[in-house]
């Protein structure tokens, strides 16, 4: 068996899989950007004569209860919440995977330190630490995601520690250790590619994850503040309209699930892709 | 002496692993170290080039070329690494990088050791690959491209690639079927008459150590029991562990153990 030979999963299942994946990815992206240049509407620019309009050329999906066009402020929302998340995720990633990286690599007393921080930081579910900082520092987006980040890094740590200490074993690093390579060398260019798929595959479901979390506490108002555009709060804005208006809350609410279960099709995706043993299996 | 332990000792911080061993080796030389596994020869290994993993602990002076390789900086160990001691390893597959090609490694262990001009190096790595029998052509092969025996020589010409003052060959043949690890042998020997580095070779094949070592020690549960030259050790066996170490082991020829015709025997 060869050590890491990465191919494309094979079958007519696959292919399609691919193909969805890639299309929707494709999509949302162009509608993300999109929203970028093209904007009809002041996202924030109320106007109580035009509240709550059905669709119409003008507002293809109509208007809110303070007659913002509900096209343009999910376009936006999507770029908030997105945007946010993948920033929260960003973090996450440059702060665990260095520190999994080293804690793993150079082992004994820095390990055991390095874990027990870990430990603490994931003694708190991420529930709390993002209700607590929110009421520390004040309800915020930014607050958001810096619980956020508090909460996932610790989980990359320890991916990224696990399979650096088990590569780390492997006779490659020891010849590279002894040929006189530097220790960052050793890292970067050894020991890091390992590590960048499973990296990937937790990223890509995480990723669905923080969405929901950013919308619920958004919802909930401990996440974006009025008057930006956020699918949470804008599923918590128009609550009051259900009965007359419900689409109000339908269109945030399918554009949450519809990108949370995209990113884990990419997800699953990558995990099929990086996985070496599923060729043998089949 | 290029080499010479003295009085080392390695323990974990439950027991000794290997304790109080003393050998020196020199220029030039084909030193073997035999004994069964778990008898510490990986770890006194480990401990000459200051590879030991953190739970261990080693005491005792390793004298390499008059320095104690003990008490030097990690900085200075690291100019020593590569340069002036190498290893080859047992497990030919993880001795390279899965996803950096042979090149790769040759290029950055050139780097590693301040050789910057590029044209330079790729001629070095092409002349290393060459001596030791290797195709230019694997120089853009991933390490699973190749045969076992192959990865093996390659591990040689980037053992020997700096001429290095001592090589330590850790078990090299044993993952390798016979054919090629008679070859890998020949090569190193071939090597050794070529570049005059001294060898610590750790095996548990008693053909091996008739056929190429100089001198030789025998290892037990971390202790030498007994070291000498091949034919001493060999023919006249002192220890009662290593008598019997000699006779489980299979003899073809007719004379003595060590290869040499008993007198009058013709």
């Amino acid at each position: 068996m060869s050590g890491l030979s990465i191919q494309m999963p094979k079958g007519k299942k696959h292919f399609y899989q691919r193909i969805t994946v890639l299309l929707c990815v494709t999509i949302l992206s162009i509608v993300v950007i999109y929203a970028f240049f093209y904007l009809r509407h002041d996202p924030t620019l109320t106007n109580l004569d035009s509240r709550l309009f059905g669709m119409s050329l003008q507002h293809p999906l109509g208007t809110d209860q303070l007659g913002r066009d509900v096209l343009t402020r999910l376009l936006l929302g999507g770029q908030q919440t997105i945007g946010y998340s993948m920033l929260a995720l960003f973090v996450a990633l440059i702060i665990g995977v260095p520190f999994g990286l080293i804690s793993g690599y150079k082992r004994g007393l820095l390990d055991r330190v390095f874990m027990r921080i870990c430990d603490s930081f994931l003694a708190f579910p991420d529930t709390i630490v993002a209700i607590v900082l929110s009421g520390l520092l004040g309800p915020g987006i930014g607050n958001l995601v810096l619980a956020i980040v508090l909460v996932k890094w610790v989980n990359y740590a320890r991916l990224v520690r696990s399979t650096v200490l088990s590569e780390s074993q492997k006779d490659y690093v020891l010849i590279a250790h002894i040929n006189g390579l530097s220790s960052s060398k050793i890292i970067r260019k050894h020991l890091l590619p390992h590590v960048v798929g499973h990296v990937l595959v937790l990223a890509s479901l995480d990723l669905g994850k923080i969405i929901l979390l950013i919308s619920a506490f958004s919802y909930i108002g401990l996440g974006a503040q009025p008057p930006i555009p956020e699918w949470g709060s804008m599923l918590n804005e128009s609550r009051p309209y259900f009965e007359s208006r419900p689409e109000l809350m339908i269109y945030p609410g399918v554009a949450i699930v519809g990108v949370v279960l995209l990113t884990n099709m990419v997800g699953d995706y990558l995990r099929d892709y990086f996985d070496v043993k599923k060729e043998v299996r089949e | 002496m290029i080499l010479s332990v003295e009085q080392l000792s390695i323990s974990s911080r439950e027991k000794k692993i290997v304790d109080n061993v003393s050998l020196s080796i020199r220029e030039g030389e084909w030193y073997a170290v035999v004994g069964q596994s778990g008898s510490g020869k990986t770890l006194l290994s480990q401990a000459i080039g200051r590879m030991l993993s953190p739970n261990l602990h080693a005491e005792g002076k390793i004298l390499f070329n008059h320095e104690d390789l003990l008490s030097l900086s990690p900085k200075q160990m690291r100019t020593i690494r590569g340069e002036k001691l190498s290893y080859i390893f047992q497990d030919y597959q993880g001795s390279f990088t899965p996803f950096r090609t042979i090149g790769q490694h040759f290029e950055e262990y050139q780097i590693a050791h301040g050789i910057h001009h590029a044209k330079t190096r790729k001629m070095i790595a092409m002349e290393a690959l060459d001596s030791v029998g290797l195709e230019e052509s694997l120089y853009t092969r991933y390490p699973f491209q190749l045969s076992g025996g192959q990865l093996q020589r390659a591990s040689i010409a980037l053992a020997l690639l700096l001429s290095p003052d001592l090589l330590i060959a850790d078990e090299i043949t044993t993952a390798l079927d016979s054919v090629s690890g008679h070859r890998v042998l020949e090569l190193l020997a071939k090597r050794q008459k070529e570049t005059g580095c001294a060898i610590l070779f750790i095996t548990h094949d008693w053909r091996h150590v008739r056929r190429y070592a100089t001198r030789l020690a025998v290892m037990k549960d971390g202790e030498i029991v007994e070291s000498g030259g091949k034919h001493r050790i060999l023919d006249h066996p002192q220890h009662e562990y290593t008598k019997q170490l000699i006779q489980a082991a299979p003899t073809i020829n007719r004379g003595l153990p060590s290869g040499l015709e008993e007198a009058g025997s013709i």
